[in-house]
């Protein structure tokens, strides 16, 4: 589903934040990028959405190379991929219903396909009650299932989490993984960076380490640290 | 794109437009637009006035006193055939003379019939199309042989061939100053416009909207600035001009202004036209400057 080979990435100034890296991610695979803050992370994670381009080397994501996608192709991309932040990235003055039908309502689909869609997602969220309600008046755990249901809402290969617990009460936090969980048993490839510990080691699921911009493990049913 | 989806994204671009700051870039660009107006009305309507003194602009040839008949014959073909002669006609040095008598009127008749001969000499009339071609066909005419002098208001068309065209100059300055200045002002806005919204944007960019679905509110949204902006300043200049048109025409009727409805519409939709290229503009600078960002910037 995505595969990168040599891949490096320098911002201006030389700062190397990817170096020479090789990964590759199966269709249905949940992986943790663990690692320090300012380890490249979520470079990483831009890369596979082109959020960014590499320096050198080349990126695939569902069998086609993103690097020398034209402009106009972005946008394709980016409907095969849902994306979660830490700051969830809501729109404050839209609806529950209206920031998750936003993402479908953008790629123009049909109003039929839209209203059927958002409420399956957000049946799957458990947010179907707050459907009218404005971010602001959710908690920070719903706020993330809001942009989960956006995420997923137009059946996307692969999600991108980004520090999606970061801001969450570690039992919130469960239930956002659980969620994670369940998208990934649908067939959505997830891709997670992430600094919990405690998550990654309940989890055991791959584990992809990267330190100063290289990977420096790859594990099957890995923990957050390297076990001896 | 959809016409659903044009549908939503111009009734966003409308609600934009209430904005306070949209609201003051729109009066300033009618302001442009009003003085943009006012300077070709009134260069129209010079040069219209200018037409008609330039199709008064009239060259005396005075023939020396030894032309035989075949020499003026051939001399006023040779005019003729002067490129920008409208009209030429020969005055026999008898008819010059009858002239001057009713110029100078019955008391000053009599000083005439005194003379012991007509000291007038043959000449000719010659009309000209374009009063500032008056100088170079009067410097070819003098050229001929039995020419013996040319006299015309030379001076009268320097003056208003030079003032016409400082007019023109000037509404040309001007309308170059309302499209830079006025552009510049909706860029402004746009700018303040794209700044907030940027939350949206970027959620846009990330689930996979195209750059026309992203641009067209803000695209909508200049143009309409234009577009009102000159609208309501055409409007208002058209209004006053008909007035005056009607107050001219009881108080000075010799003085005939461009009145013809056909004209007065196609100008006032020309300007709603250039305020469309001012709002178009000026949405086109802003967004190659804040929203055309590169794929790092995402």
């Amino acid at each position: 589903m995505v595969r990168m080979y040599g891949v490096t990435k320098v911002y201006p100034g030389d700062v190397v934040a990817l170096d020479d890296v090789y990964l590759t991610v199966e269709k249905g695979d949940f992986v943790f990028i663990v690692g320090q803050s300012g380890a490249g992370k979520s470079t990483l994670l831009s890369l596979i959405y082109r959020g960014t381009v590499p320096t050198r080397g080349q990126v695939f994501v569902d069998g086609r190379n993103i690097v020398r996608l034209r402009r106009r192709e972005v946008p394709l991309l980016r409907r095969k991929i849902g994306a979660i932040y830490q700051d969830f990235k809501l729109l404050p003055d839209r609806t529950v219903y209206d920031n998750v039908a936003f993402a479908l309502e953008v790629i123009e689909a049909p109003p039929k396909d839209i209203s059927r869609k958002v409420s399956q997602a957000l049946e799957m969220v458990g947010l179907s009650g707050k459907a009218t309600c404005l971010p602001d008046q959710l908690s920070g755990g719903e706020q993330q299932r809001v942009a989960i249901a956006r995420a997923v809402v137009n059946d996307p290969l692969i999600l991108v989490a980004d520090e999606p617990t970061g801001n969450l009460d570690p039992e919130t936090s469960n239930g956002i993984m659980a969620l994670l969980s369940d998208v990934n048993c649908r067939g959505t490839t997830v891709i997670m960076a992430t600094h919990n510990q405690a998550i990654v080691d309940r989890m055991r699921r791959r584990v992809v380490e990267i330190e100063a911009g290289r990977i420096v493990r790859d594990e099957r049913q890995g923990t957050y640290c390297h076990e001896a | 794109m959809r016409l659903r989806t044009i549908a939503t994204l111009t009734s966003q671009a409308v609600r934009n437009l209430k904005r306070p700051t949209c609201m003051t870039t729109t009066v300033v660009v009618m302001a442009c637009m009003l003085a943009l107006s006012l300077f070709t009305l009134v260069a129209v309507n010079l040069t219209v006035i200018g037409r008609q003194l330039q199709a008064g602009v009239e060259l005396r040839v005075f023939l020396l006193p030894d032309a035989g008949p075949d020499a003026v014959a051939s001399l006023e073909r040779s005019i003729r055939a002067i490129p920008g002669v409208s009209r030429i006609s020969y005055v026999p040095k008898d008819e010059a003379l009858r002239r001057l008598e009713a110029q100078l009127g019955d008391e000053n008749g009599l000083f005439i019939e005194d003379m012991p001969y007509n000291p007038l000499p043959d000449s000719f009339d010659v009309s000209v199309r374009r009063a500032d071609e008056a100088e170079s066909i009067a410097r070819r005419i003098q050229e001929l042989e039995g020419v013996e002098d040319i006299v015309y208001g030379r001076e009268m068309v320097r003056n208003l061939v030079g003032a016409l065209r400082v007019m023109w100059a000037a509404t040309g300055a001007i309308a170059v100053v309302v499209l830079v200045g006025a552009s510049m002002v909706v860029a402004n806005t746009i700018k303040l416009s794209v700044l907030a919204h940027n939350r949206e944007i970027e959620t846009m960019r990330l689930v996979g909207a195209s750059d026309a679905f992203i641009l067209f509110p803000f695209v909508v949204e200049g143009l309409l600035i234009g577009v009102i902006g000159a609208a309501v300043a055409s409007l208002m200049v058209f209004a006053a001009y008909s007035l005056l048109i009607r107050w001219i025409g009881s108080a000075a009727p010799f003085l005939k202004l461009v009145a013809d409805p056909a004209w007065l519409a196609s100008a006032a939709l020309s300007l709603v036209g250039f305020g469309a290229v001012v709002g178009l503009s000026g949405t086109i600078i802003s967004v190659r400057r804040h929203l055309r960002v590169d794929v790092q910037d995402v």
